[in-house]
């Protein structure tokens, strides 16, 4: 297939052939990046600039590492000391950034949409690390990646994604992709995280965990930021843990050897006890190692050069 | 002097929707008639030369009266000033606009009424009439000195762009302001429910991942404050109103008799959430842009007169500050130069709503409700009119736009229906587009 895309900025308005040309070179990124020796002159002499306005480790190293095998420059602006600070505008440090002759920016910024923005300025392209509550697509894919990985084709797979949906980009991007590739998708989470409105993804979605879990092939558990609770979102950590935290009993009710993920970083004991965390079902860290695959991919189609198709 | 001949006027204060010869002299309304001729003319101008106007085609109505609008000086005078607004005003047909308090300072004492008043004398445009704030420093605790700011020239009073979140300091104003006999505006809005939103919560909102601002956001404001008017007889303004349950509830509320009206802004009858694209800025408002059922409710609403009049919330921002990703970006559009072409284009010309009705709820209505000069063409008013050609055509572009501010959705886009000549109280202040 010919690959045409500028930017990467989310699952929703990606076609299946776009996803499952990414997931194809993925595998052979992967066989790459389990190589003693793994450095590539593909991409030598091209400059990628991670910009992070949130904390992130392993989303930012990820990139990181994904270009710098593929043998890309890469730098990276931490906002807490840049101009930012001094009040320089998304739109200005953008174009600042292409002046310096960029060929691919990461942005992850705490706006819905500042990777449309930045990708409607900018004549490099664009890869979305995560834009506010709407999407995190590289994270599905990876998602994505793990699942296909572990048990093949995903076609009429079950997949439960419980937690805070509302606020999740996480779960945007997840269920968009998944229901491109024919995976039954169920939100999960209490009607002030998954509110009726959330329809708007066509999903299934339930408000009871364990009623949701039957069939389950895969059952991805978001992390909860602990400050909603101030909010008014859910009354205590403790009662949301006994409603939706993954637990080794809970996990049975699946009635199948299901696989568990999380995008990380974990809060054990909330949405996730240790023994699931820490047990067979588990893939978190294959989903680390895969999230470094599947950003050399992307890095790869946007600035590789005609063809853009790996053997 | 001016003779319009062979124009259709629409005045509904005195019931007129036909053809007529105008004419104008003295800064007033002279005569209308159905026909006029060189003698007759020639007769009453008293030897006053006077310009004749072929009005075939094009319609004469009393010029638009916008009771809500954002002009932003004092403080902010790189979004707007009271000159480039005032201009804006009159290119787009509005004779007399109310500029809303909430500037840096805000309008809460009578020095900042006066001056307000005297920007717009010197701007010599449109008639600027301040609305002063209802409690000091809009900060939503004590009442300002609502009788000495009426001594100040001020029209009403509001805290819009804040809400009064207490109730009682609510009611409290509703009562004051009857030694005034003016209206307390509210803003409609609480503040918690609103919270960090950034458009209406919907599906549309929760596919983007945009934070989300309930419609109830402004119902329980709305139901709280018709509460508040019945039970103390205030007299009540509700601005911007943008759901279907404020609909409902003013609607109910005016079968009991409380002395309320609500205006509705043109961009809430003409788009909906769903239209809204996650960089859109230019369509991030507040209140937000409501579901096709609100916006149908809401025409429906200024139809049938539940809905009193039609107002702009004209709200001018840079275009750096708009060039922003869009939970980043402020509210507001401006609209004084686009919306009557709007509501002509979007809603008159398909037939939704008729333009007598536009013009009662844009003009007379307000004129009428908040006491001011204008909303009338019969004889011996002042003549605050326009002349407007329905078939005029014009694209919208950052050239042409005299208020400083761009944030328009009709940015590169053309509209249909101006006004081709504007006076104020008999004065020529537009003509061809052009401010004089």
């Amino acid at each position: 297939m010919k690959w045409q895309r500028k930017d990467i900025l989310g699952l929703e308005d990606m076609s299946v052939e776009d996803i499952r040309h990414i997931l194809h070179t993925a595998k052979v990124m992967k066989e790459i990046l389990m190589r003693p020796i793994k450095k590539l002159p593909t991409l030598k002499g091209k400059s990628v600039v991670n910009v992070f306005y949130e904390a992130s480790t392993r989303t930012r190293t990820s990139f990181e590492m994904a270009a710098k095998v593929l043998g890309a420059d890469t730098s990276s602006i931490a906002i807490a000391q840049s101009s930012v600070v001094k009040g320089e505008s998304l739109y200005d440090t953008a174009k600042t950034i292409q002046a310096m002759r960029a060929d691919l920016v990461i942005l992850r910024h705490p706006s819905s949409g500042s990777a449309k923005f930045l990708a409607d300025i900018l004549a490099p392209g664009v890869i979305n690390a995560g834009d506010g509550q709407h999407e995190h697509p590289t994270q599905a894919l990876l998602d994505i990646f793990t699942m296909e990985e572990n048990m093949g084709d995903l076609e009429g797979k079950n997949v439960v994604i419980v937690g805070d949906v509302l606020h999740s980009r996480v779960a945007r991007s997840n269920a968009w992709g998944l229901q491109k590739l024919g995976v039954n998708v169920t939100l999960v989470g209490p009607p002030t995280l998954l509110p009726v409105e959330m329809e708007v993804l066509g999903v299934k979605m339930s408000h009871d965990l364990n009623s949701a879990l039957p069939g389950a092939d895969v059952v991805m558990a978001l992390r909860l930021q602990l400050e909603r609770q101030k909010s008014g979102l859910f009354p205590s950590l403790r009662e949301y843990s006994q409603l939706y935290g993954l637990t080794t009993e809970r996990l049975k009710k699946t009635g199948k050897q299901s696989i568990v993920l999380h995008p990380g970083p974990m809060n054990r004991g909330v949405e996730i006890s240790d023994d699931v965390a820490d047990g067979v079902q588990a893939l978190i860290e294959k989903q680390v190692t895969n999230g470094v695959a599947i950003r050399m991919a992307l890095i790869y189609l946007l600035i590789g050069g005609s063809g853009n198709v790996v053997a | 002097m001016w003779w319009l001949k062979d124009v259709w006027v629409i005045d509904p204060s005195q019931k007129l929707s036909a053809p007529r010869d105008v004419l104008v002299k003295d800064g007033k309304v002279l005569a209308i008639s159905d026909s006029m001729t060189q003698e007759d003319v020639l007769a009453k101008a008293q030897g006053e030369s006077f310009e004749t106007i072929d009005g075939k085609g094009k319609f004469i109505f009393p010029g638009l009266i916008d009771v809500h609008t954002h002009l932003r000086e004092p403080g902010q005078e790189n979004k707007e000033d009271i000159s480039s607004g005032s201009r804006a005003a009159v290119r787009g047909g509005f004779t007399t606009i109310l500029a809303m308090a909430n500037t840096q300072p805000v309008i809460d004492s009578r020095a900042l009424v006066e001056f307000v008043r005297r920007q717009g004398e010197r701007a010599g445009y449109a008639h600027v009439l301040p609305i002063g704030t209802v409690t000091k420093g809009m900060q939503g605790t004590e009442l300002v000195e609502m009788a000495t700011m009426k001594e100040g020239g001020v029209i009403a009073f509001s805290d819009d762009g804040k809400n009064i979140q207490n109730a009682e300091v609510m009611r409290l104003a509703l009562e004051y302001a009857k030694l005034t006999g003016l209206l307390i505006i509210s803003h409609c809005e609480d503040k918690d429910l609103a919270g960090e939103g950034q458009m209406r919560r919907g599906v549309t909102s929760a596919r983007m991942g945009l934070k989300g601002i309930p419609a109830s956001a402004e119902s329980v404001i709305v139901a709280r404050d018709l509460s508040l008017a019945e039970e103390t007889g205030g007299k009540l303004h509700l601005a911007h109103i943008s759901t279907t349950e404020s609909v409902k509830l003013i609607r109910r509320a005016k079968e009991r008799g409380v002395d309320v009206t609500a205006e509705v802004n043109p961009h809430h009858l003409i788009f909906c959430d769903e239209e809204v694209g996650i960089t859109d800025t230019f369509l991030k408002v507040n209140p937000p842009l409501g579901s096709e059922a609100d916006r149908e409710a809401l025409i429906k609403g200024l139809c049938d007169g539940t809905l009193d009049m039609i107002a702009t919330d004209h709200a001018p921002h840079t275009q750096a500050e708009k060039t922003r990703p869009f939970a980043e970006a402020p509210f507001g559009i401006a609209s004084l130069e686009t919306a009557l072409s709007a509501v002509w284009q979007y809603l008159v010309l398909p037939g939704r709503i008729s333009l007598d009705r536009v013009i009662e709820a844009w003009s007379c209505s307000p004129a009428q409700r908040f006491g001011l000069q204008g909303g009338s063409l019969v004889p011996g008013a002042p003549a605050d009119m326009i002349l407007f050609d329905p078939d005029f055509s014009e694209l919208i572009e950052p050239a042409t736009l005299v208020s400083k501010a761009r944030n328009t959705p009709f940015l590169n886009k053309t509209l249909q229906g101006f006004p081709v000549m504007v006076w104020v109280e008999g004065r020529l202040v537009q003509r061809d587009r052009k401010v004089l």
